[in-house]
């Protein structure tokens, strides 16, 4: 390959012509693609092509023969580019047989892995209330007698703390209650395990102000045997509302929205009164049961309906003694059992499934 | 509470069929657990009382729930009696045939007993019936009575055999009280059932001149059970305080009908009643005749509460106004009596408001709240509109557990690990294996041994379910999971820990499968610490022996806050032994690796929110050398790569260890180690004598500190 040189057509129609025809003779004298895309280069080169010298030159031809010789020379910038890019594609489209693999075979395995359902409905039920402006919180799985029972109004020997359903602590542990917002780490001596999420209420509203929206997942126990349909240990989900002007009107419209959210459906929702003891007035919530629509089936024992959370009207005296107005403030709370909404949601027929851990059973989850 | 559907028909005028009257009766709070029907074609509603309700384990008090439902009179209206409960009116005396005296009235604030004179038999049909269908197993006729008045009014009674007693009297007090005051014998009782019982010093009883004859408010003594040749009886009718029956029933293992009334806590206006309507029916089915006389110990007479409800807190609370008549006429119809009513000047409007007087029975009702309750679930929740809690205010950011566990979850199964949920208690034996004595959480009431003690880690856990899916032919395992372990030198801590077994690289036809080894847990461990924010040059590991890892091929991670504290240890990686692996169920010989790391004392570093300033690229050019030097084969590779940290220039941007060798061409006992040494400045291009001098400079300086030779 020679270099084309740059006198030969300085500002001479000729010497265009010459070019194009030198171009040609080239491009029938080349073949393969590497050998195309330098010729290409040593004509459309952005520093030393020929055509782009071409076009400096006819930059600095004198003003009269200047216009002629530019379209001249843009025409033959036009020609060989597209003969270039008409070469390149014949000869970029077929690939040497010898390249080819079987894209029949299997890919290579990058394991994903599934997350549990019961983070998952968690994970789910906590978005739902984020959404409605609720703060996510946790608290201490290791509590003292007072946030578990008393400030909810349960005394010592309340028919509502069974002695049976209550694991204790053989000895004081020195537990830590993270007060959200503040960095802060409370110490206190915990004696049992939580029975529910609902100390949070307390150990909240001990530490903050109204208004207060918040949802608190986490564990609790009881002491109930393993089987079927019970387990010692279970995930609760805890949720708070305090401000002015707070009714059950309003525990009633959040409860069927988050059910409609979370069961992708426009079922009903109504509450049973019921009894907790730091709620007043007090209701299960039960959801139209989503397998029958309401006309009775196994998994609703033939109501037409299904329990689903607790809930009511947070107990004046809870808030006497964390120091909020009664007078003033109203708040509804509620909990629900993750797993036995998962049972439902899932159709799982054995709550032990969720602690064995058997990839079979969480495989059929996502991530 | 088994609702038997004639007895409420009897005191509720109603036509409406069971299953109306079952679902009226569920939606104001009473759920109903089955409507069955009973060999004589009766219906029985089962209804679950709430522990608030003591009044309504009864007939009279769910009739006076319907009735204030339908709107219909409460009434006895069956062929029983007239109106409203067939009684005999008894005179109050201060001794009888049978004296009492009440030493505790604070244990027992009303004790009443009346006397009459019986013929023990079988009780008539219909009594007998109604008993079978509530679920009571007839006995004889004045048991049944008492039974029978139980389940109609709510109010236990017991009958004693008043020529069995050893003298004539009642005297109520405490075990202890006995024993320390009184001649005979108070060490235990034989009940009812015929169980011999030890009784602790603070149980109540009911004791005769010498010995206790029953076990106050749960059950009777054998001694002075009414039998055949009964012909006296003295019926106790009383009311004991609901923390020491609590008490006494769960030291004694005994619940019964009595107990669980109450201990949820009995009318104290009913004892009387409660006689006058167990005289009256005794003489009705022709079991005998009342001597006409109370003994009633009443010492300090209950006042019943007032609570004063304002219209518009209704409003406020239910989020609905309820018309004034339908607030009187419910509270009405549930006994509640209405003394005053009084008109509130409020910004709103005018708003009524009502001085309430309680009924003793209903014990639960304390304050406004619960009147409020009392109006909103008979006037009916479905009747409630829905709304929302108006939002003034944009909710903080999530607890900071909260979203490093969301993260952590995504990075894992992003690695192929699946979750898992265990336990937050084990058994002993495998908390052991994993921290000392002296740091398990030990419970003190555990149901089983294998939830006594709290988790110290939650490897246990995680083995045991590696285990599972081993027995399950399950062997590339790859389970994680993220909770609190517990011990005592520290609080409850959030933490992440996975285990590995079987293949790292799986099985593809291009090339040949590898099994799980260290690097690759720890490959995990960095990978944990990356995605909380942590520098990758401020992680170490090092020696951390733990009696469940494998020594050598295990470490402690600790990470440094760059600052002159020493680093702090943030966990483990390393092979699980195998024998531990054994013990829980896994082959010996499959390595199985573990790796733990508390992210709650990763907290401290990891970088703020929003406290990303982003560095401008690079503008010069990067020059990349590679060394290899031959070391004692001992030496960790930490150890050169911190010299070489040491003596480089700040030009040294970046170490990496890129192969090791051993074997052909290198001495016994050596190691040939490469590593990929990467220079660049900010402000210029490097040349490469610098770059030269540099690279001279460190391979002297190993030389020097670890007779490294280059190669
Ligand atoms: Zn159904």
């Amino acid at each position: 390959m020679h270099q084309p040189s740059m006198q030969q057509f300085m500002s001479d129609p000729a010497a265009i012509n010459r070019l194009r025809a030198q171009f040609l003779a080239e491009l029938a004298a080349t073949s393969g693609e590497p050998a195309l895309r330098g010729l290409r280069d040593r004509y459309l080169g952005r520093k030393s092509g020929a055509i782009t010298a071409l076009l400096k030159s006819v930059a600095a031809a004198p003003p009269d023969v200047r216009p002629t010789l530019g379209r001249l020379a843009n025409e033959l910038k036009g020609q060989i580019e597209t003969a270039l890019a008409e070469r390149l594609a014949t000869v970029e489209a077929p690939r040497h047989p010898a390249d080819a693999v079987d894209v029949t075979l299997p890919g290579r395995d990058f394991p994903l892995g599934h997350r549990h359902p019961l983070t998952l409905l968690r994970e789910r039920i906590e978005e739902i209330f984020t959404r409605m402006g609720y703060q996510g919180l946790e608290g201490p799985e290791c509590e003292d007698d007072y946030h578990n029972y008393e400030a909810l109004n349960m005394p010592p020997h309340h028919p509502a703390r069974d002695m049976q359903d209550t694991l204790y602590l053989a000895s004081p542990f020195n537990e830590r209650y993270a007060v959200p917002g503040t960095g802060r780490r409370d110490a206190y001596a915990a004696n049992l395990l939580r029975t529910h999420t609902s100390g949070m209420q307390i150990r909240y509203m001990e530490t903050h102000a109204p208004p207060v929206r918040i949802i608190v997942p986490g564990r609790v126990y009881r002491r109930d045997n393993l089987d079927l349909t019970h387990t010692p240990m279970f995930t609760q989900i805890e949720g708070l509302v305090v401000d002015e002007g707070v009714t059950l009107a309003d525990l009633k419209g959040t409860m069927a929205a988050f059910l409609g959210e979370l069961f992708e459906t426009d079922a009903k929702v109504r509450f049973r009164p019921s009894f907790f003891p730091y709620t007043e007035p007090s209701a299960e919530v039960l959801l139209g049961c989503i397998f029958c629509k309401g006309s009775g089936c196994g998994i609703c024992k033939k109501t037409g309906w299904l329990e689903v959370a607790g809930s009511g009207m947070v107990h004046p005296a809870l808030f006497e003694r964390v120091g909020y107005d009664p007078e003033r403030y109203t708040g509804f709370a509620f909990g629900m059992g993750v797993e036995r909404i998962a049972i439902v949601k899932y159709g799982v027929d054995d709550i032990r499934m969720f602690y064995e851990n058997d990839l079979r059973f969480l495989e059929q989850f996502g991530q | 509470m088994k609702l038997v559907l004639p007895w409420l028909r009897e005191l509720v005028d109603l036509d409406a069929p069971v299953e109306e009257i079952a679902e009226t009766l569920d939606m104001r709070g009473f759920e109903v657990a089955s409507i069955e029907e009973t060999m004589e074609g009766v219906a029985v509603i089962d209804v679950e009382i709430t522990a608030n309700r003591p009044d309504c384990l009864s007939v009279m008090g769910l009739a006076r729930e319907v009735a204030t439902a339908y709107n219909a009179p409460l009434g006895h209206l069956g062929p029983l009696a007239a109106p409203p409960l067939e009684t005999v009116a008894l005179r109050h005396v201060d001794s009888d045939q049978v004296g009492v005296a009440l030493e505790d009235p604070a244990l027992c604030p009303r004790y009443a007993a009346a006397i009459a004179d019986v013929e023990i038999g079988p009780s008539p049909s219909w009594l007998a019936g109604r008993l079978h269908a509530a679920g009571l197993r007839p006995i004889n006729n004045v048991v049944d009575v008492t039974n029978y008045v139980m389940l109609e009014v709510g109010h236990p009674m017991h009958a004693f055999d008043v020529n069995r007693l050893a003298g004539p009297e009642l005297r109520i007090h405490t075990a202890g009280f006995g024993r320390q005051h009184r001649s005979g014998d108070y060490r235990g009782i034989r009940t009812l059932d015929g169980e011999m019982r030890r009784l602790a010093d603070d149980v109540l009883v009911i004791a005769d001149a010498g010995r206790p004859v029953a076990i106050a408010g749960v059950m009777g003594g054998a001694d002075s059970e009414v039998s055949a040749r009964t012909r006296t009886i003295a019926i106790e009718s009383a009311c004991f305080e609901p923390t020491s029956i609590r008490r006494s029933s769960r030291s004694l293992g005994l619940q019964t009908e009595a107990s669980y009334r109450f201990e949820r806590g009995a009318d104290i206006s009913a004892p009387v009643l409660a006689l006058e309507r167990a005289c009256a029916l005794l003489e009705r089915i022709g079991a005998g005749r009342a001597r006409g006389t109370v003994i009633d110990r009443y010492p300090s007479a209950a006042v019943p509460r007032r609570v004063v409800l304002r219209e518009h807190r209704i409003r406020e609370l239910l989020g609905a106004p309820v018309p004034s008549q339908e607030v009187t006429r419910v509270l009405e119809g549930l006994g509640f009596s209405i003394r005053s009513v009084g008109i509130r000047d409020r910004p709103a409007g005018q708003s009524e408001q009502w001085e309430i007087e309680i009924p003793t029975a209903r014990m639960d009702v304390t304050r406004e709240a619960d009147l409020i309750e009392e109006v909103g679930r008979h006037h009916g929740y479905d009747r409630l509109p829905s709304s929302f809690p108006a939002l003034k205010a944009v909710a903080p950011s999530p607890d900071p557990r909260i979203e490093r566990a969301r993260l952590l979850g995504r990075v894992m199964t992003g690695a192929g690990f699946s979750e898992a949920t265990t336990f937050g208690f084990i058994e002993k034996d495998a908390a052991l294996l994993f921290t000392d004595e002296s740091e398990l959480v030990a419970i003190l009431n555990p149901l089983s041994e294998k939830f006594a003690v709290m988790r110290p880690s939650l490897l246990p856990g995680l083995i045991d379910s590696v285990a599972h899916n081993w027995r399950r032919g399950r062997k590339d395992v790859r389970l994680f999971e993220i909770g609190s372990r517990f011990v005592m030198s520290d609080a409850e801590l959030r933490t992440i820990a996975f285990a590995w077994s079987g293949l790292a690289v799986p099985e593809h036809w291009s090339g040949s499968p590898r099994a799980v080894d260290f690097f690759d847990a720890r490959g995990m461990v960095e990978r944990i610490a990356q995605a909380l924010g942590l520098a990758a040059d401020r992680l170490s590991l090092g020696a951390g022996d733990r009696p469940f890892l494998v020594p050598g091929r295990s470490a402690a991670v600790r990470y440094g806050d760059g600052a002159q504290n020493a680093d702090v240890e943030l966990g483990i990686v390393g092979q699980l032994t195998p024998a531990i692996a054994e013990r829980r169920g896994l082959p010996s010989a499959e390595p199985v690796y573990v790796g733990e790391i508390d992210i709650d004392r990763i907290a401290a570093f990891e970088a703020r929110r929003g406290g990303i300033r982003v560095e401008p690229l690079p503008r010069y050019p990067s020059v990349v050398r590679d060394l290899s030097v031959v070391i004692d084969g001992t030496l960790p590779a930490a150890a050169v790569r911190g010299t070489i940290r040491a003596v480089a220039p700040p030009t040294l941007v970046a170490v990496r260890e890129f192969a090791r060798y051993q074997g052909k061409g290198i001495p016994e006992g050596s190691v040939s180690l490469s590593f990929r040494l990467t220079f660049q400045s900010r402000e210029r291009t490097l040349t490469d004598v610098e770059v030269q001098e540099a690279f001279d400079l460190l391979v002297a300086r190993l030389t020097e500190a670890h007779g490294a030779r280059l190669r």
